[in-house]
C-alpha cells in the first residue's frame, strides 16, 4: 500500500458550494464513495491536493419518482439502488446492474455518480507507480506509447461500470452542477470513445442526479456480467438488455454493453428484430451482433475474443430469458 | 473421588489457543511492532530484468535530511539462501541484477515520504545483459549465464531409472503420454512480508520480529549477512498472517532491516506492500510436464517415465528439493515399480520460486493422475478401479526406498466414492455435467533436514513453577496452523490435564529451544512427538514426588491428571500438591522431550538426492469433485467437493477439517484462476484483482472425512494433515471436466478463456474428422 499524499478535505452542504470549492482548489477531485479514486491516488495516477466530499449533500441521497419516472441523487450508494423497491419494479436492469458491483462492502461505499464516472481501467495503467514507470508509463498517464496496442496513437482502456449500460437503455438524463449553472445531458452524451477521456464533464462539473423517464408499458430488463470470479472483479464484458413482447414479436429490443470498449454504449442495429419474434434463428443473429460490437482489447488478462463472445451470449441469454418471462 | 479420570484432549475438536487475540484484534503482528526511535525502511528495487551493476551512488540520498542509514550490496557480509548448498542471492544485489523488482538498496528514514524521496536520489547504472523469461529461452544455446557456477542456466538436473522402465512398457497393454503445461502460483497469503529489527548499539546486538515460518533459519542468514555472530541475533516470531511456503526462508525484508537498524543504530521498519509481496515470491514454479505409463488391461501400471522443467527463477532457493520432490513423489502412493524421470530446474529472470503447500509434487500428481483417468476409460475401467488395481500394502519400502508406515488410501476411496454416490451417479448428471476423481499424498516432515546439525529434530521444554501451571516452549511456528493447539494438547493428554493449566510460548530464540520451522508439514508429527516425550518425562517426575509424598512405590502411583493416588480408596494428592512436593528441594522443575526420525526413513541412496521424499509417514487422500460447465462462456461451477484425508489420527479435528478444507481451496484457486502473468519480466498480477484467489462467492461445499490409519511412530498415531489434499484437486477438477464434456484439459489454470480455446480446438478437430486433439 502506498502512502496517501497531504490532501485537504472539503466537506460542502450543497451542491453549488461543492462546484465553487472544485473552482477555488488547485487539482481538486470530487469524493463519493472513494473505492476508485482512493485507489488511484494510492498508486500514485491521481495526486490531488484537496478533497471535495459530497456525502454531506442532502439532495444527492434522495431518491422520487418524478413525472412518471424516477430521479436518482449521484450520492446514493450501490446498495441502495439494488434494494430500492420502485427501481425493482420498473428499471430491474438498474437494480440488478447495481447489485452486480464488486463485493457487498464496495457497494456500501460506491455511489451512482461515482460508478457512472468510473475511470477507464487497463492493466498497463492500474500499477503502482515504480510500476509504471518501470514500463516507460503510457499513453493514458504520463507516456508515450500504448502497450495494449503499441504503434497506436488511440488509448484503449476499459470502460467499467456497471450501471451505466442499464441506464442508457432507458435514455437516462444525468444532472450536471458546474461553475455556469446546472444543465441536464442525455448519458449517452456524458461519454466518448476514448480511453484517454471518456467523460465529456466539463471542468469542474458534478453529477448531482440521474432522471430516468416515464417507463412504456410492458417494458422488461435485466443486467449480466462475466467475471472470473463471482465477487470483486470487474466486468471483462457486461450487458444489459430492455425488450418487450407483443403477440410473440419483439416490440421493443435494446442492448447496451459495457467493459468491452473506452465507454458504456447502446449497440446500434437491433432495431431490426423488432416486429419479428425471438427465436432460435433471431437469438443466435442478436449474439452475433453483439459479438461483432464487443471492441475488447487486451486491458486485462484475460483473452479479448472471449470477452467479446461472452458478451454475445449474455445478451443472448438476457434477451431470451425476458422474452419469455 | 472414583469418577475422578485424566482429561482428555486428543480427539476432540479444540479451539486455537492463540485464537481470542486474532478475533479480538489484540494479536501483534509484525508491522503492529514499533519503538520510540523506529524508522521506516524502504528499498529499491532494479528496474532492469537483467544487468551488471556498474555503479551505486547513494551520496546524494544520504545527503537527505531525514535520512539516517542507506544500505547497499557493499553492506552484506556474504550472500544467504536456504539450502547450504545453493546460497547465492544477496540480501541487496551485488555484481548484478536478475530479475525486476529485485532489491538493490535500502534507505531508513523518519518517515515514509522522506524514505520514498531518498530512494529516488540513489543513482544506479546498470549495463543490461540479455533477459530470458521462460525456462525455454534461458536453455537455449548461447544464452548467458545468470550465474557462473550454474552452467547452461541449470540449476539442477536429475535423472533416475529404477525397474525395468522399458521392459515395462513393452508388457503394458496400453501406453500413453501426454504434456502438460502449468502457470506459475503464488501463496497470496493474506499478511504482505513485514519485519521490525532493533538493534542495541551498546551490546551490539539485534532482535528481529518479522512474518516467518522459520525463526531458525532467519537467525542464521542475519548472523551471516550481517558477519556477526549467532549469539549477537534474537528472532522473535509473532502472530502471522499465513504462510504456505511463501517464507520459509529468509527474505530481503527482513536482511534489509537488519542491516539498516545496525546502520542507523535504530529500530527500522519494513513492511512491504502486497505488490513487493509478489516480487519477493517463492511460490510454484511454471512448469511443463511429459508423462507416459504402461497399464495393464486389469489397470495395474507397468512403468512411467516422466520429465518435468521447472521455470525457477533467478536464484536457487528451494530449487534443488522442488525438483528432486516432482521425481520422488512418482513414488509413495500407489504400487510402481518401473520408472524413470529426467528433471531439469531453471534459472531464470523472473522472481525466485520457493516451497509452496505440496512442495514439489502437486503437478506430478496432476499429470500423474489426469494420464491415468484418460487410460481407464480407454480400458473401459472405471477411475476408482484402476487407483485400487495399484495400493500399497503397509508397511513397505518404495522402489526408491521411501518408507510407508501406514496406508488409508484404501479407505479414502471407499468414503468418497460412497459418499458422492459415484456408482449410481456417474455418466448420469446430465450435459455439461460431470464428477471426476483423484487421490494425492504427502510427506509427515522430511527426515533429513536442510541443515544437519546432528541435533535432534525437535526439541520441547516443559516448566512447571510453585503456581502449578505448565509452561510449554517451543520455537515451532505457529503460523495459523494451530501447531500450539497441538503441543498444548499432546502435554495435557499425556498429562491428563485440563488444557487450561499449559500456556504456550512459541518462537523466540531468547527462551525456546530451537526449532527449523514450520514446513513440509513436519510439526504435528515431530514436535508433537517431542511434547509427548516431555509430558512422559514431566510425569515420570511428578509420579515419583507422589510416591515419596504417599509414601508407596512409584509404581502404585494411579496418574488420574489432576489427582494422583495409591488406589481407589486413597483420597490422593491433588495436581498443586504434587508439585509443590516435586519443587521441594528441587526448586523449578524443567524437563525436555526429544524427537528424532529413524534411519528407515531416510530416503534412498540410488540416485543423487534420493534422500528428498524420505518421510517418517505419509499421508493420503481422495476426492470427488462435481463440476457444471457452461458450452457458451466456458465457465466451470463446482457443485461440490468430497474430500477423505488420511492424517493417522486427527489430534484436532477442528483443524483437520478446516487444513483439509484449505487445501482443496487453494488447489482450486491453482486449477482454476489462479496465475502469475508477466509483461516483459514486470508482474502484471502483483494485486489482489489481478492475481485472481478464489473468493468465498466461488467456494463450492466442501465435505471432509477424516481417516485414521494411525501410524505406528504418529503422535498418538497422527501424520500430516494440511497439504496433501491440495494437489489431487487439480487432476480431479480435470477430470471432472473431461468427464462433463469429453475434452481433456492439459493447461492450468483452466480459465473461462482457455476452457473456450479448447472446446473451439476440438469442435474443429471433430469438424475436420480428427479424433484426437494435441
Amino acid at each position: 500500500m502506498e502512502q496517501l499524499p497531504q490532501m485537504r478535505m472539503h466537506r460542502p452542504a450543497t451542491a453549488e458550494e461543492a462546484v465553487a470549492l472544485h473552482a477555488e482548489a488547485a487539482a481538486a477531485r470530487y469524493l463519493a464513495g472513494g473505492s476508485d479514486l482512493i485507489v488511484n491516488v494510492r498508486r500514485g495516477i491521481e495526486q490531488p491536493e484537496a478533497l471535495i466530499y459530497l456525502n454531506g449533500i442532502g439532495e444527492m441521497h434522495e431518491i422520487a419518482e418524478s413525472d412518471g419516472g424516477i430521479s436518482m441523487g449521484g450520492a446514493l450508494t450501490l446498495r441502495q439502488l439494488a434494494e430500492n423497491e420502485i427501481l425493482r419494479r420498473d428499471y430491474p436492469a438498474v437494480a440488478e446492474a447495481a447489485g452486480e458491483v464488486a463485493g457487498p462492502s464496495h457497494r456500501e461505499y460506491g455511489t451512482l455518480g461515482g460508478n457512472l464516472c468510473l475511470d477507464t481501467r487497463c492493466i498497463y495503467y492500474n500499477q503502482s507507480e515504480w510500476w509504471r514507470a518501470t514500463n516507460s508509463y503510457c499513453l493514458k498517464h504520463r507516456g508515450e506509447i500504448c502497450h495494449v496496442a503499441p504503434g497506436g496513437k488511440k488509448c484503449f482502456a476499459a470502460f467499467s461500470g456497471d450501471l451505466a449500460p442499464a441506464l442508457l437503455l432507458f435514455d437516462a438524463e444525468v444532472e450536471l452542477a458546474g461553475p455556469d449553472g446546472r444543465r441536464r445531458l442525455p448519458l449517452a452524451e456524458m461519454y466518448r470513445n476514448d480511453g484517454l477521456d471518456h467523460l465529456t464533464l466539463a471542468a469542474g462539473e458534478l453529477l448531482v442526479a440521474v432522471h430516468l423517464p416515464a417507463l412504456p408499458a410492458d417494458v422488461r430488463s435485466g443486467y449480466a456480467k462475466s467475471r472470473v470470479r463471482g465477487s470483486i472483479d470487474f466486468p471483462l464484458a457486461g450487458a444489459a438488455v430492455r425488450l418487450s413482447v407483443k403477440d410473440g414479436a419483439l416490440g421493443d429490443l435494446r442492448v447496451a454493453l459495457t467493459g468491452v470498449g473506452s465507454w458504456p454504449f447502446l449497440v446500434p442495429g437491433t432495431e431490426k428484430f423488432i416486429g419479428g419474434p425471438l427465436d432460435e434463428e433471431t437469438s443466435a443473429q442478436l449474439r452475433e451482433l453483439v459479438r461483432a460490437k464487443a471492441k475488447a482489447m487486451k486491458t486485462t488478462t484475460t483473452a479479448p475474443h472471449y470477452r467479446r463472445r461472452v458478451a454475445g451470449v449474455l445478451a443472448q441469454r438476457l434477451a431470451e430469458g425476458l422474452a419469455t418471462a | 473421588m472414583n469418577d475422578i479420570s485424566p482429561v482428555q484432549t486428543i480427539g476432540l475438536p479444540q479451539p486455537f489457543v492463540d485464537g481470542p487475540e486474532k478475533v479480538t484484534g489484540k494479536a501483534m503482528y509484525a508491522a503492529d511492532f514499533s519503538a520510540a526511535d523506529a524508522l521506516v525502511g524502504r528499498i529499491l528495487r532494479s528496474p532492469v530484468a537483467h544487468a551488471k551493476i556498474v555503479s551505486v551512488d547513494t551520496a546524494r540520498a544520504e545527503a537527505l535530511a531525514g535520512v539516517l542509514a542507506v544500505v547497499t550490496g557493499e553492506d552484506c557480509a556474504d550472500t544467504h539462501g536456504v539450502l547450504p548448498i545453493a546460497m547465492n542471492e544477496w540480501a541487496l544485489a551485488r555484481y548484478r541484477v536478475r530479475y525486476r523488482g529485485e532489491p538493490v538498496a535500502a534507505v531508513a528514514a523518519v518517515d515514509e515520504a522522506t524514505a520514498q524521496q531518498a530512494l529516488a536520489l540513489i543513482e544506479v547504472e546498470y549495463e543490461e545483459l540479455p533477459a530470458y523469461f521462460t525456462a525455454e529461452e534461458a536453455r537455449a544455446e548461447g544464452a548467458i549465464d545468470l550465474h557462473e557456477e550454474r552452467p547452461g542456466n541449470i540449476e539442477r538436473d536429475v535423472h533416475f531409472d529404477l525397474g525395468d522402465v522399458d521392459g515395462g512398457m513393452a508388457e503394458a497393454d496400453l501406453v500413453r503420454e501426454m504434456t502438460f503445461q502449468c502457470a506459475e502460483v503464488c501463496q497470496a497469503q493474506m499478511e504482505p512480508h513485514a519485519a521490525f529489527a532493533e538493534y542495541d548499539t551498546a551490546r551490539e546486538r539485534l532482535t528481529m520480529r518479522s512474518s516467518t515460518q522459520v525463526p531458525y533459519y532467519v537467525h542464521l542468514m542475519l548472523a551471516r549477512v550481517l558477519g556477526i555472530d549467532k549469539l549477537q541475533v534474537r528472532v522473535v516470531k509473532p502472530y502471522i498472517g499465513g504462510g504456505f511456503g511463501s517464507r520459509t526462508e529468509t527474505l530481503q525484508s527482513e536482511l534489509a532491516a537488519a542491516l539498516l537498524a545496525r546502520k542507523a543504530g535504530r529500530s527500522v521498519k519494513v513492511v512491504l506492500s502486497r505488490e513487493e509481496t509478489f516480487i519477493t515470491h517463492r511460490g510454484r514454479p511454471e512448469s511443463q510436464l511429459r508423462m507416459k505409463v504402461g497399464m495393464r488391461k486389469d489397470g495395474t501400471i507397468t512403468a512411467v517415465d516422466f520429465e518435468a522443467v521447472q521455470r525457477g527463477g533467478a536464484y536457487s532457493d528451494y530449487g534443488i528439493v522442488t525438483i528432486l520432490y516432482a521425481g520422488s513423489m512418482i513414488y509413495g502412493i500407489y504400487d510402481i515399480t518401473s520408472a524413470r524421470f529426467e528433471g531439469y530446474r531453471v534459472l531464470t529472470n523472473t522472481p525466485p520460486c520457493g516451497a509452496f503447500r505440496g512442495h514439489g509434487t502437486v503437478k506430478t500428481r496432476f499429470a500423474f493422475e489426469s494420464l491415468i483417468d484418460d487410460m481407464a476409460i480407454e480400458l473401459g475401467l472405471d477411475p476408482f478401479e484402476v487407483r485400487r488395481a495399484n495400493l500399497l500394502q503397509a508397511p513397505t519400502m518404495t522402489e526408491n526406498d521411501l518408507l510407508v508406515n501406514s496406508y488409508g488410501l484404501d479407505e479414502c476411496l471407499d468414503w468418497v466414492e460412497q459418499a458422492s454416490g459415484w456408482r449410481q451417479r456417474k455418466g448420469k448428471l446430465g450435459p455439461y455435467r460431470g464428477l471426476g476423481m483423484a487421490c494425492s499424498h504427502y510427506i509427515s516432515g522430511a527426515s533429513k533436514p536442510k541443515h544437519w546439525t546432528g541435533e535432534p529434530h525437535a526439541t520441547i521444554h516443559l516448566r512447571v513453577d510453585w503456581d502449578a501451571s505448565i509452561t510449554l516452549l517451543t520455537g515451532a511456528a505457529e503460523i495459523g496452523q494451530g501447531s500450539s493447539t497441538v503441543m498444548a494438547q499432546c502435554v495435557a493428554e499425556t498429562l491428563g490435564v485440563d488444557m487450561g493449566r499449559i500456556r504456550v510460548i512459541s518462537s523466540d530464540s531468547a527462551l525456546t529451544p530451537k526449532d527449523n520451522g514450520s514446513y513440509s508439514s513436519r510439526v504435528t508429527y515431530m514436535v508433537g512427538n517431542a511434547s509427548i516425550d516431555a509430558a512422559q518425562n514431566l510425569k515420570a517426575k511428578l509420579i515419583e514426588a507422589a510416591a515419596r509424598k504417599l509414601e508407596i512405590a512409584p509404581e502404585d502411583v494411579e496418574c488420574l491428571g489432576e489427582v494422583y493416588r495409591g488406589g481407589q480408596q486413597d483420597q490422593g494428592l491433588s495436581f498443586d500438591e504434587v508439585v509443590m512436593e516435586a519443587l521441594g528441594g528441587e526448586g523449578t522443575l524443567t524437563v525436555k522431550g526429544i524427537f528424532d526420525t529413524i534411519p528407515e526413513s531416510w530416503g534412498g541412496r540410488k540416485y543423487r538426492g534420493a534422500a528428498i521424499g524420505g518421510t517418517m509417514a505419509f499421508s493420503y487422500a481422495a476426492q470427488v469433485v462435481e463440476v457444471a460447465v457452461d458450452p457458451d462462456t466456458a465457465e466451470i461451477t463446482v457443485e461440490k467437493v468430497w474430500v477423505a484425508h488420511d492424517c493417522g489420527k486427527a489430534l484436532n479435528p477442528l483443524s483437520v477439517e478446516g487444513q483439509v478444507q484449505g487445501s482443496v481451496w487453494m488447489g482450486m484457486g491453482q486449477a482454476m484462476t489462479e496465475e502469475t502473468r508477466l509483461h516483459d519480466g514486470l508482474l502484471l498480477h502483483a494485486n489482489m484483482l489481478d492475481y485472481r484467489v478464489p473468493t468465498i462467492v466461488d467456494s463450492p461445499p466442501i465435505e471432509v472425512k477424516i481417516v485414521e490409519a494411525a501410524d505406528p511412530h504418529g503422535p498418538f498415531g497422527a501424520k500430516e494433515a494440511g497439504e496433501g489434499s491440495l494437489s489431487g484437486f487439480l487432476p480431479a477438477l480435470t477430470n471432472a471436466v473431461a468427464d462433463a464434456i469429453g475434452v481433456r484439459a492439459t493447461e492450468l489454470p483452466l480459465t473461462p478463456d482457455r476452457l473456450l480455446d479448447l472446446l473451439e480446438k476440438t469442435a474443429l478437430a471433430e469438424r475436420a474428422g480428427g479424433k484426437e486433439v494435441a
